[in-house]
């Protein structure tokens, strides 16, 4: 028996039985004969919304006799050949009732062939297999990179995708240090993943994949791949599903009014103004034209600072592209809390760390002091919070 | 402050959720809106044509869509009815159900249907947040809605080694209760075992909040419908009554935790506990409420929330949390559904609080029903710089 497009002629007799659809046969009391060129005759006849198949070489008393080749049966069959014009080229041929013909293909759900099982080893070798073919040269002008795969479980491995002069090559080892590594517990993780089966950040959350080294990187993987495609899938989509991409950027202007443009100018001028509740005594930084809890105008202004404590620092170690620039800043950084000199209590004033000082911020609490800082004024001024670059440790 | 009773009895009298997912590619939001609202029309066994009036409500700036209600009109069927847009951040799912309650309330429609929805994947969840803040200043230094802060707090006063723990504690019986809700997908099977190894190994975000500790982005929508009394105790299902709800707001400043015992800070949460127990003549919350809902954002504050919105003192919080009276079956339930963590489909989110909420008093939670009869229930929602919504539910129309 041969196979063509990966299907036995017998594979489609074999399931009528269980492609017959009854609600289909209403009404049909015929014989269907099959001729297929050395493959054998076969026989369908369906009366009272049943149907028996029977291998036979006497087709007598058939409505309708089709006579054709394997090839082209299992082609028509699984959607390969196109039935019409194979009718036409007379590779199809039918005896009989034409229309009756017509009617079976209403009886019977369309053939599926059984899907084979891939195993995580079989996906880890196509995916890496087909990383060198679904490379996009034209992204990668100046990129020098590695990125390594660590991959454990039992069928895991490691490899290493190296990208230089726009040529991608592939390596089953990793060779020193990967400008990138991913490492996934679990091969099968990877394989998940690759399949759209699982999304990285459970993986990251579940500290069952991480990265090492560039993070960045491994977010432009989809740049210089396309997408691997799931020999698994089926290759007909049920539905018309597409994702549409857009981007949005639009220039924004915001006027400050009086209050926090008088708190900017001063900036300007290396002075930090706070204004001052006259009911409950609280200066807030930057400046607010009221005092929202006692609902009163804050119309008292008081310098403060520059110099300060720090109340709070949040360590940040995870940081997501600023929505401002599409840039995602350098971490780890701190955003801290700072206590100016003339300030009291929670009256604090929000700004950045000098990013390699981070580790040495001790927060304050209560009478306890936290780390001193000043600012660091930026030498070209505009009004803005940028005019103070960051704050560095006083000392 | 100024509170008045209700005109009329309110009722819940249908829910209805979509299955929550990480990416939800398979339908447009329309499509998506329409599978809450068609699951809870069929719990209420109702039409379209019985709903008064639609309360929609989501973050335009998360999908960057703005009136996102009239491409979903074909979706949540409020053409020719009077609608309602409703956005107020974390907290428009319980928002959306305020509001509702209020326009039935009033005797201004007898049928309202609250619809909250989001897909996370469609946009970009920080920028969305990050523009909340002053664009003047603030907008420039945040960068979503990530913070150390909490954990530091809990960690100061109770020690390095039992915040820690107690936070992965919450986290993990997060992840048991969302393992058991059909609608909930972050659960990762977690088992209490491995709290040390996730103290260790989960990638830290900032200072001590780690991955693991942080909840989902989430796409999905939730629909509820109120009814008045009269119509409420003609319908399909048995009713739950909102027996009142409350909402305290904030400044955008941040500034929100308070680094001095000096000098306290208002925190909503214990504020807005502390009124709706006092008008509803509630002395002790921990005793009277059956389950809380509760929009808890991450481990570390859900563990801290504890405390303001049942009003305890000292650990006791962090006790109900290690004697795992937090668990389903335990003293006081805490988010049987899995809870934000679980999922979180911000638009939806806090609805999905109410809507848990109420299923537990109607005792269709299915897995997740927790296993004592549940008379009184507690939902919350959370937004913004820390603002609370906090809603009563009821079994019996006996208050």
């Amino acid at each position: 028996m041969s196979e063509y497009f990966g299907v036995k002629v017998e594979d489609i007799f074999n399931t009528m039985q269980e492609r017959f659809r009854p609600e289909g046969a209403q009404g049909v009391d015929a014989s269907f004969g099959y001729d297929i060129t050395g493959e054998g005759k076969w026989k369908l006849t369906v009366k009272y919304e049943k149907m028996v198949l029977e291998k036979t070489d006497d087709l007598s008393g058939c409505a309708v006799v089709t006579i054709t080749d394997g090839e082209t049966f299992v082609g028509v069959n699984i959607g390969k050949v196109d039935g019409t014009s194979a009718f036409s080229s007379g590779k199809f041929k039918v005896e009989g009732d034409l229309g009756a013909l017509g009617k079976t293909a209403k009886m019977f759900r369309k053939y599926t062939p059984p899907k084979k099982e891939m195993s995580v080893r079989d996906y880890l070798l196509d995916m890496f297999g087909t990383v060198e073919t679904r490379f996009r040269p034209a992204s990668a002008e100046g990129i020098n990179v590695v990125f390594g795969f660590d991959l454990g479980g039992e069928y895991g491995g490691q490899w290493s995708v190296v990208i230089k002069d726009k040529t991608c090559k592939v390596l089953e080892k990793i060779e020193g240090k990967p400008t990138a590594k991913l490492e996934f517990v679990d091969a099968k993780d990877y394989v998940d993943l690759s399949l759209g089966k699982i999304d990285a950040q459970s993986l990251l959350a579940a500290a069952r994949a991480a990265v090492a080294g560039d993070i960045n990187l491994v977010m432009k993987w989809a740049e210089f791949f396309e997408k691997y495609v799931d020999p698994m899938a089926s290759g007909e989509k049920e539905q018309e599903l597409l994702v549409l991409k857009k981007t949005i950027s639009v220039n924004q202007r915001y006027a400050t009014g009086p209050v926090m443009g008088k708190f900017l100018h001063a900036l300007i001028n290396k002075k930090i103004m706070g204004t001052k509740c006259p009911q409950c005594g609280r200066i807030q930084l930057p400046a607010r034209e009221v005092c929202s809890e006692c609902r009163v105008r804050s119309d008292e202004w008081v310098e403060v600072g520059p110099k300060g404590q720090v109340r709070y620092m949040d360590y940040v170690y995870y940081s997501s592209p600023d929505p401002l620039t599409g840039e995602t800043r350098e971490t780890p950084y701190g955003m801290i809390s700072i206590r100016l000199d003339g300030c009291t209590g929670n009256q604090t004033f929000a700004h950045l760390i000098r990013r390699d000082q981070v580790d040495r911020v001790q927060s304050g609490w209560n009478e306890m002091s936290g780390t001193r800082v000043r600012p660091v004024w930026n030498e070209k001024r505009t009004g803005s919070i940028f005019d103070i670059e960051y704050f560095e440790i006083d000392e | 402050m100024a509170h008045r009773k209700k005109n009329r009895n309110v009722g819940i009298i249908g829910i209805g959720q979509t299955k929550y997912s990480s990416h939800r590619e398979d339908v447009n939001q329309p499509e998506m809106i329409h599978e809450a609202v068609r699951a809870a029309l069929d719990d209420a066994g109702l039409s379209l044509e019985d709903i008064d009036c639609v309360v929609h409500g989501n973050m335009e700036l998360f999908e960057m869509i703005n009136q996102p209600d009239l491409w979903h009109v074909i979706g949540t069927g409020a053409y020719g009815k009077s609608e309602f847009r409703v956005t107020t951040g974390g907290t428009v799912g319980a928002t959306i159900a305020c509001v509702s309650d209020n326009l039935v309330a009033s005797g201004m429609y007898d049928i309202v249907m609250a619809i909250g929805f989001e897909k996370l994947q469609e946009g970009h969840t920080t920028g969305g947040i990050t523009n909340m803040a002053d664009p003047l200043w603030f907008r420039n230094l945040q960068t979503g809605a990530l913070t150390g802060s909490t954990a530091y707090n809990v960690i100061r006063e109770f020690g390095e080694e039992r915040a820690k723990r107690a936070s992965l504690m919450y986290r993990i019986i997060m992840d048991k209760h969302a393992g058991l809700n059909l609608n909930a997908h972050r659960s990762f099977g977690l088992e209490f075992e491995q709290i040390d190894d996730l103290i260790k190994n989960s990638p830290k975000l900032v200072g001590d909040l780690k991955l693991i500790e942080m909840c989902s982005q989430s796409d999905g929508a939730c629909a509820v419908i109120f009814a008045c009394e009269k119509k409420a105790k003609e319908s399909l299902k048995k009713p739950v009554w909102i027996r009142d709800h409350i909402t305290v707001h904030r400044e955008e400043t941040f500034t929100i935790f308070g680094y001095d015992e000096k000098y306290p800070i208002t925190h909503t949460h214990s504020l807005a506990a502390k009124r709706l127990y006092e008008r509803n003549n509630i002395t002790k919350p921990l005793e009277y409420f059956d389950v809380f809902e509760m929009y808890d954002p991450a481990s570390w504050w859900g563990l801290d929330w504890l405390r303001d919105f049942f009003l305890l003192e000292g650990d006791e919080h962090l006790k109900l949390v290690e004697n795992k009276e937090i668990m389903i079956g335990g003293k006081m339930p805490i988010n049987p559904s899995g809870g934000v963590i679980g999922s979180n489909p911000i638009g939806a989110t806090a609805l999905v609080r109410v809507a848990e909420a109420a299923l537990q008093v109607r005792g269709d939670a299915g897995k997740h029903q927790i296993p004592t009869p549940v008379n009184h229930a507690l939902a919350s929602g959370f937004g913004g710089t820390m603002w609370t919504v906090l809603l009563m539910l009821e079994k019996e129309l006996n208050w």
